[in-house]
């Protein structure tokens, strides 16, 4: 039976799963991370799981693979040195960005300094227009003459990133041409190439991010893909992309600022599998770990996809206060404080939590390490959510005394409440700040987040899910078994895709259908090409988009446009898919205002494989087997006695009413309230609230 | 019921959610692009008696800050006891909201159980109000486009037809002046929405008591911070170009315990061009400065604002009467946070910055295209920021105005100009312990054989920007033809087809004594191109190998010896 293995590359952990075809395997392994050497820890956790459930390295179809580790190179500046080449008089446009203060008061305010230093940005004589012709033809000279510049600067990567390139890559492909004939070594990429949009500003930085991490892509994927091939793998090796699509390792290490957000995305595309399986289309993924939560949409099976996202934030939760990465990602956002977020009072004495984190060292008060400032693990364990005996599965213990003494001094005696008063406070604020986050986040979408139920993960997901749920008014939570291993398990649903965009700002009322077609034709065909090196090209699917706006307004839309050859007939589609759209979000339109398109787009993608789910370990209906004792928490106004359930004697069928608390070793759901509680086919438990 | 802390911590937190929710939904449906770009707008939340109690976290100080006072103009118009559930009220009079007629603002009171529980508000940039359009030009207000005094532009849920048809009859842009506004309406509505939906979740008949305890708190946390600076007046002047004569700004500062006041006597007289600024402008720009000083975590409300007195003498330039001209009222109004930092750094050096450029540069281009037909195009861009204690000041970035800047490539996709240039401007930022931010370049023309009309409404043309403790002068801005002859700013220059104008926009004022900056910083600068090597030996007394950059310690020791 051909397996198939997801492994997911974490600060700490690297968590992997294996299935099997038939649905009747879910092997999973957690290994430590090895930052110097990453693939070492997927490697070993291969192993692991090959040898523990006795399975033979060539029974492996394939392995996904997802991972930080380009995010991480950005925000570490720890890439190859990396120089720009653009147009002349426009050196400066990556350090000129967009002129705009994101922080209103803060005087202090800092931008991320751009990838290539000044000294590093050099200019080419040649002009391109917006309408794509030539005003100045390429002079060649002006290219030849940086080659002496580069090499004697050490130079490791350049980014090459011309005026209107977006319309006519003829000049950038010719700098690249010379400039890859005299530097063979250096690592070269052209904003055509990675990112064709219109903004040089994004385009620029989009480029130089990606060139930045190309020699450790490069390095880090040919050699885990060496290591596996020397265990036995044969299979092809895939790598996530941030867009919730697996590609090859050649898509990869060219264009490997596609996976930066592979991560978390797959977490999303979990939540999206596993709503599959449960029949719930529509949900609210609610991912919550030492120092962060996300949130993400799942909508009609889908995550959402945002067009953009910023790296190496200066001001982690402020929009603008990042490098701009203009490549489609999950949209994923960052909607508040994780377990380890510290809290603190501020000037005037109200309760704040994080952004500031404990991390893993010296970590909450609880962990005994030399923390002293109280953290919301510290507060949750005050209100007798976790059991400082069985944390981590008992692998840890936590001190309960040390943490109620930090929450008091910090908290409950400056405020003039009691202990338990005070930890509770900070376990609400921590759900408020979550809750009021997505619901923006969810009107910002045209979706009222009150119909959505949500799916819990990460360590403290499942601690939180059922406080935030009762504030967004959630009909329920689902809490998937293995948590802590989501992500992984997400990327073995991820289907091989790519994505293309063409800038080509017109009016619909006057478009040039030829121009658009052919546009839409070499994408599919680029797509086709570069997919059908690992899928059978009669299985791939391509869905085309374009995107919008009003004339004069400055957010376009993604809408769906027609396949086919498009003509004058197919606008009327095209305005109704946009007002559908519009409506959705802003719920009326304007009259008589024109549409613009600005880009279009193709997805190409092959056949999306299942995720099955093993069935529940455990068969018996009756909970009370499972109860494994009682312990006080914190629920309404004060401490009341609740069952404790373990969650691998819970079997199908299995329901009980909370307050209740259920323990597994990565996570504890905590129930504080009169949710009804059921365990599904698939060792999901799901608490309806109402 | 008795709201324990915690409690009104999260009603607190919802009521900021609430509003922001409101700004981001009229960002997004705005189609003027300064307002859904740069966030020119504000959202505010306000209890019965017309305080403000929460706001959105947007863009531009001006109109946050005077929209906090306009609510009581309203209820002096209409008292709440007289309005009726579904009335919107609107008004863009530059005297009681953010002092130009391009600004209006939407008012909407909410009602629970037939009784007015609150009240959302925000206001907008129009794309339009008829008038000369934006421009510093006009000599009396009347020119400047339709006045809306407070009038109702819904009553009782049905809209005022007159009104929509006196706006429709006066602005250019009917179609997006008309969406923008009905989006405003949409946007308190929403605002109106949540804010019954969680008075129902914790039992509250309305907000009063939370207000309260928000406005009071605020209040009080601005009063100790007040108060712990030392008792005394600390005046300061700033001189601007002003628009044929230059202009004095004149600030005094006197704190009295935990009462502060900013006084503007001695300001120059209001002119008969519209650079003008009203008072409740005055306020904001001023407020917002003292509370970026000294208290950027405290919240903004009716509280905070309430130990901070704006007086200016009556016709003078900062607090112009009806029918001065204000429709370029920035170009005065963004230096005040600077003043006020003038007035601060004698006290709290630390804590402000060293002058900015200021004042956004507004350019405007009218020409025809190639293809046929006429163009109009405007934007705004920024100069350098003043440094502060520990930090070099940031280039090319707006400071007091939050606003976004636009594109090369977007401009010219847009509009026939055709831009050969955009570069920091080397040596442009004041030179100090920590150097001001740098001004940029542009260089741009008409693509086409036609004669074009450039406009520029610049400052700091003449007056730098200057550094704090020792710091030295930002470079001032220039505008010329490509040979070199100087244009005149604030007016439209008709130039000859294939004509190209450069725009250097100043740099900030430098923090402390460019003799105690790191020479390895004056180094990377100057291998930057930040700083030329020209700089570094005369201003910051550093000596480098011009191929290396290496510092020759020896003898920027002894150049910083005769210092």
């Amino acid at each position: 039976m051909a397996r198939r293995i997801g492994s997911d590359i974490g600060g700490t952990f690297t968590d992997l799963v294996m299935v099997s075809d038939d649905g009747q395997d879910f092997a999973i392994a957690k290994v430590l991370t090895t930052p110097t050497e990453p693939d070492r820890a997927v490697v070993d956790g291969v192993d692991q799981l090959l040898s523990a459930n006795d399975v033979d390295a060539s029974a492996v179809a394939h392995l996904v693979h997802g991972t930080t580790l380009f995010t991480n190179a950005l925000i570490e500046r720890k890439g190859a040195k990396t120089a720009l080449v653009t147009t002349k008089g426009f050196r400066d446009a990556v350090e000129i960005a967009r002129e705009h203060r994101f922080d209103m008061y803060d005087l202090r305010m800092e931008r991320p300094a751009p990838i290539a230093p000044r000294h590093l940005r050099f200019e080419v004589d040649e002009r391109v227009m917006a309408d794509g012709s030539v005003h100045l033809p390429l002079d060649e000279a002006s290219v030849a003459a940086l080659v002496p510049q580069l090499a004697a600067a050490g130079v490791e990567a350049i980014a090459v990133c011309l005026l209107h390139a977006y319309r006519n890559d003829a000049h950038e492909r010719r700098v690249g041409e010379i400039l890859a004939a005299a530097l063979p070594s250096v690592a070269i990429s052209l904003s055509c190439d990675v990112n064709p949009e219109i903004r040089e500003y994004e385009r620029a930085s989009t480029t130089l991010c990606n060139v930045y991490v190309r020699k450790i892509a490069d390095v880090y994927l040919h050699r885990l893909e060496r290591r596996l091939q020397d265990r036995g793998l044969s299979g092809p090796l895939y790598v996530m992309q941030s867009q919730g699509g697996v590609c090859d390792i050649d898509t990869a290490t060219a264009l490997p600022i596609r996976l930066v957000e592979s991560g978390p995305a797959a977490g999303a595309l979990a939540a999206a599998a596993y709503g599959d399986l449960i029949g719930a289309k529509n949900l609210l993924s609610f991912d919550m770990g030492g120092t962060t939560a996300k949130a993400c949409l799942i909508l009609d099976g889908e995550p959402l996809i945002a067009p953009d996202f910023e790296v190496d934030r200066t001001y982690r939760f402020t929009k603008g206060s990042g490098l701009p990465v203009k490549v489609p990602v999950i949209e994923m956002i960052e909607i508040g404080a994780g377990g380890g977020s510290l809290v603190t009072l501020d000037a005037m004495g109200r309760l704040a939590v994080g952004p500031q984190s404990a991390g893993a060292e010296p970590g909450p008060v609880s962990y005994g390490r030399g923390g002293t400032q109280p953290t919301v693990t510290d507060a949750d364990l005050t209100l007798g959510y976790l059991d400082p005996t069985y944390f981590l599965g008992g692998t840890m213990a936590l001190d309960t005394e040390a943490a109620a003494a930090a929450v008091d001094a910090t908290v409950a005696k400056p405020l003039g409440l009691d202990t338990l008063a005070a930890a509770h406070g900070v376990h609400r604020l921590v759900n408020e700040n979550m809750a009021s986050a997505a619901r923006i986040h969810a009107v910002e979408r045209g979706t009222d987040v009150a119909k959505l139920p949500l799916f819990a993960f990460g360590g403290a997901g499942p601690v939180h899910a059922y406080g935030v749920a009762s504030i967004l008014g959630s009909p329920s939570v689902v809490y998937p078994l293995g948590a802590g291993v989501m992500s992984a398990a997400g990327l073995l649903s991820a289907p091989l895709s790519f994505d293309f965009v063409r800038t080509m700002p017109a009016g619909l009322d006057a478009m040039d259908w030829d121009a658009v077609n052919a546009a839409l034709s070499t994408m599919e065909a680029d797509g086709a090409k570069i997919l059908s090196r690992a899928t059978d090209p009669s299985t791939l699917t391509f869905t085309r988009s374009a995107d919008v706006r009003y004339r004069r307004q400055g957010y376009e839309l993604r809408v769906p446009a027609p396949s086919g050859t498009l003509t004058e007939a197919d606008r009327p589609a095209i305005q109704a898919a946009f007002e559908d759209a519009y409506r959705t979000i802003y719920g009326q339109t304007p009259s008589n205002v024109e549409l613009d398109v600005i880009s279009w787009r193709v997805v190409v993608s092959g056949p999306r494989p299942g995720l099955s789910l093993p069935k529940a370990a455990v068969s018996g209906t009756d909970a009370a087997t499972a109860q494994k004792g009682s312990r006080r928490i914190y629920v309404g106004s004060s401490m009341v006695d609740v069952p404790v359930y373990d969650r691998y004697a819970l079997g199908e069928g299995a329901t009980f009413q909370g307050p209740a608390i259920v323990e597994e070793r990565e996570s504890t759901v905590v129930i504080a309230g009169p949710g009804k509680a059921r365990v599904d086919a698939h060792a999901n438990l799901i608490v309806n609230l109402r | 019921m008795a709201l324990d802390q915690l409690q009104l911590e999260v009603i607190w937190n919802r009521l900021i959610a609430t509003v922001n929710e409101q700004a981001a939904a009229l960002m997004r449906t705005s189609f003027t692009s300064i307002v859904r770009e740069a966030g020119d707008l504000s959202a505010g939340v306000f209890d019965r008696s017309g305080r403000m109690v929460a706001q959105a976290v947007t863009g531009t100080p001006g109109h946050i800050n005077s929209m906090a006072t306009s609510m009581g103009h309203v209820l002096a118009e209409f008292p709440v006891d007289t309005l009726a559930e579904g009335d919107v009220i609107i008004t863009n009079d530059p005297w009681k909201t953010a002092s130009q007629l391009n600004d209006i603002t939407i008012f909407t009171p909410v009602f629970k159980a037939g009784r007015c529980v609150a009240f959302f508000a925000n206001c907008c940039h129009a794309l339009d109000i008829g008038g000369r359009g934006l421009s510093a030009d006009s000599r009396e207000i009347y020119e400047e486009g339709l006045q809306i005094p407070i009038l109702k532009l819904y009553e009782a849920g049905k809209p005022n037809k007159t009104l929509y048809a006196m706006l429709t009859a006066n602005v250019r842009a009917t179609e997006e002046v008309l969406g923008d506004l009905h989006s405003q309406v949409v946007g308190n509505e929403v605002g109106a929405k949540q804010l019954l939906s969680f008075l129902d979740e914790f039992g509250l008949d309305d907000i009063e008591e939370v207000s309260e305890a928000i406005v009071s708190r605020s209040e009080a946390a601005m009063r100790e911070r007040i108060a712990a600076l030392p008792d005394g007046e600390y005046p300061f002047t700033m001189t601007t170009d002003g628009f044929d004569e230059p202009i004095t700004l004149a600030a005094n500062v006197i704190i009295t315990g935990d009462q502060l006041t900013v006084d503007y006597a001695g300001t120059s007289p209001a002119i008969d061009r519209g650079i003008n600024v009203a008072l409740n402008y005055t306020a904001a720009y001023t407020t917002y400065g003292i509370k970026c000083a000294i208290s950027p975590d405290i919240p903004n409300n009716d509280g905070s604002f309430r130990p901070v007195t704006v007086t200016a003498p009556k016709g003078c330039i900062v607090n112009c009467e009806h029918p001065s001209p204000v429709g370029g009222r920035h170009l005065v109004g963004h230096f005040l946070p600077s003043v006020v930092f003038g007035a601060l750094s004698k006290i709290l050096p630390q804590n402000v910055m060293a002058a900015s450029f200021d004042a956004l540069w507004d350019s405007q281009v009218y020409g025809d295209r190639p293809e046929g037909g006429r163009f109009a195009y405007v934007w705004f861009a920024a100069g350098g920021a003043g440094a502060i204690h520990g930090r070099d000041g940031l280039s090319a970035t707006a400071f007091p105005s939050g606003i976004a800047g636009v594109q090369s490539e977007m401009i010219e996709a847009l509009v026939p100009i055709h831009i050969e240039k955009r570069e920091l401007l080397a040596d442009s930022g004041g030179p100090g312990e920590w150097r001001g931010g740098l001004g940029q370049a542009f260089t741009l023309g008409v693509r086409g054989d036609r004669p074009f009309l450039f406009s520029g409404l610049y400052d700091r043309m003449n007056n730098p920007a200057e550094g704090i403790a020792g710091g030295m002068p930002g470079a001032v801005g220039t505008l010329h033809t490509k040979t070199g002859n100087p244009l005149r700013a604030k007016t439209r220059v008709p130039l000859p087809a294939n004509e190209t104008v450069t725009l250097e926009l100043p740099g900030g004022g430098g923090f402390g004594a460019p003799h105690h900056r790191a020479p390895e910083a004056v180094a990377r600068d100057v291998r930057d191109g930040y700083v030329s090597l020209n700089s570094a030996r005369k201003n910051y007394g550093v000596e480098l190998d011009p191929t290396t950059y290496e510092v020759d310690l020896a003898k920027t020791e002894a150049l910083r010896a005769t210092r």
